[in-house]
């Protein structure tokens, strides 16, 4: 084999698990079809800090702003707050995710991985009914780069899932269809990552104001794709700044549009196949958000990988140490989070408002969903029954 | 008559992906930067035209 694993995108994900898996010594390509790494980005780009602490990213190139906390706003505008003070200090980033891509992707390369751009995965190759790399066009050349491991880290899109065999199509009311500007000119005074809810402002999701400067906010919405009409997200958008003139008098310097996934987690493992984050549905089902769990996710693939080719097997039972350990990381969260998505999406703006209400003076100990949810379970028992067996999991 | 089938306008769309993520049939795909359907393969849903983001995708002939 030219190579012992090869990586198809290089977000995150792709770019961490090649990464792990060059650092045990696997021979390893990233293939990018676009021309730069990290770009167009599709990101709301807040991150939580607790990336600080598996230390993945030198310098701080990739931070355009450290956050205070988050604020939440219901339908009537009441606000509830986690801030910083409360919260151990840990709070959360807004990132340059070209930059915070490109970083992780040379990160990957100086462990020893490869890296191709303008390179797109068109097909699997089945030698002897196992999978065997992958064909690939690059510019006007169409060839093949056979591998041990075939790493699908493509994405929302995901088409290695599928090639080989995955169902990875995502119902409509699992996938959070979003469009976001970057409004320069605008008044971020309150360093706060905010969030606004409700039915009229985006069904089944939220708008979130994320300041990367003083004068520089991602002003974003997603909306639950079943409940979206044709060009709806930006619509809600659009109104939604017009009914805000601190947002109002921005201008927009990038508009960008996207797809967050919010579903339980598919089959991650084949024989000779892996899937990490969005392509494997790693993200908080709550928030859309799927940066932590990617890299977490992509470390332990990395290491997986690693291990299976010092052992020279690459089957699917000696890959599932990626599927347990992923499991045993995040995978309860993403399954509790999900519930929390479908109970959520029952509540009209008079529930969100109540709920809102009950808890805008609670001390939350944690800048996290999970202690935002403990605090509503905690306050409403009965309403938020199904979720208690869950939080006690945890 | 065949239904309309689902149509891609180049200068709308921003290559999100959304659209092939959510179709039943994998008759989307991303070509020169930007989503294209596969006519033969559409079945006339219409889930990728209500879940673009930006109103990028219409029936055909619209």
């Amino acid at each position: 084999m030219e190579y012992d694993a090869v990586v198809v995108g290089s977000g995150p994900a792709g770019s961490i698990t090649a990464r792990f898996a060059s650092e045990l010594g696997a021979k390893v390509l990233i293939v990018e079809r676009r021309a730069e790494v990290g770009v167009p980005v599709l990101c709301g780009e807040g991150v939580s800090q607790k990336i600080d602490k598996w230390n993945i990213l030198e310098g701080s190139r990739w931070i355009a702003n450290k956050v205070d906390g988050a604020r939440i706003f219901s339908p009537d505008k009441t606000m509830v707050k986690i801030a910083a003070d409360m919260a151990g200090n840990e709070t959360g980033y807004v990132v340059y995710r070209d930059i915070f891509d490109q970083e992780l992707a040379r990160s990957a390369v100086k462990a020893g991985a490869k890296l191709m751009l303008k390179t797109e995965a068109k097909e699997l190759i089945i030698e002897k009914g196992k999978m065997a790399g992958i064909k690939v066009k690059q510019l006007n050349d169409t060839f093949e780069i056979k591998a041990d491991i075939v790493v699908g880290a493509d994405g929302v899109e995901s088409k290695i899932g599928k090639w080989a065999g995955i169902n990875t199509t995502l119902k409509p009311y699992d996938i959070e269809t979003c469009a976001q500007y970057t409004l320069t000119n605008v008044d971020c005074n309150n360093n706060y990552c905010d969030f606004y809810l409700g039915n009229k402002i985006a069904p089944g999701g939220y708008v979130w104001v994320f300041p990367k400067r003083k004068d520089e906010a991602n002003v974003g919405i997603g909306i639950l794709g079943s409940l979206s009409e044709k060009g709806m997200a930006l619509k809600l958008l659009d109104k939604f700044i017009a009914d805000h003139p601190e947002l109002k008098k921005g201008e927009p310097v990038r508009l960008i549009a996207g797809a967050a996934p919010v579903a339980e987690p598919v089959q991650t493992v084949k024989d000779n196949l892996i899937l990490v984050g969005d392509a494997a549905r790693h993200v908080d089902p709550i928030t859309g958000g799927g940066l932590t769990t990617s890299l977490e996710g992509g470390k332990i693939a990395g290491h997986t990988i690693g291990n299976a080719v010092k052992k020279q097997r690459f089957d699917k039972e000696t890959l599932s140490t990626y599927e347990t350990s992923w499991k045993k990381a995040f995978g309860k969260k993403l399954h509790r989070n999900y519930v929390v998505k479908e109970i959520m999406l029952d509540f009209d703006d008079k529930t969100l408002n109540m709920l809102a209400d009950s808890v805008k003076d609670y001390n939350f100990q944690e800048f996290s969903t999970l202690s935002l949810v403990k605090a509503l379970v905690f306050k409403h028992p009965t309403l938020l029954k199904k979720l208690a067996p869950l939080i006690k999991l945890v | 008559m065949e239904k309309p089938k689902a149509l891609v306008d180049e200068t709308k769309c921003l290559a999100c992906g959304g659209c092939i993520s959510v179709c039943p049939q994998d008759a989307l795909l991303m070509y020169g930067g930007r989503a294209y359907v596969i006519a033969r393969k559409c079945i006339s849903c219409a889930i990728c035209i209500k879940i673009c983001p930006v109103g990028a995708i219409c029936e055909e002939g619209h």
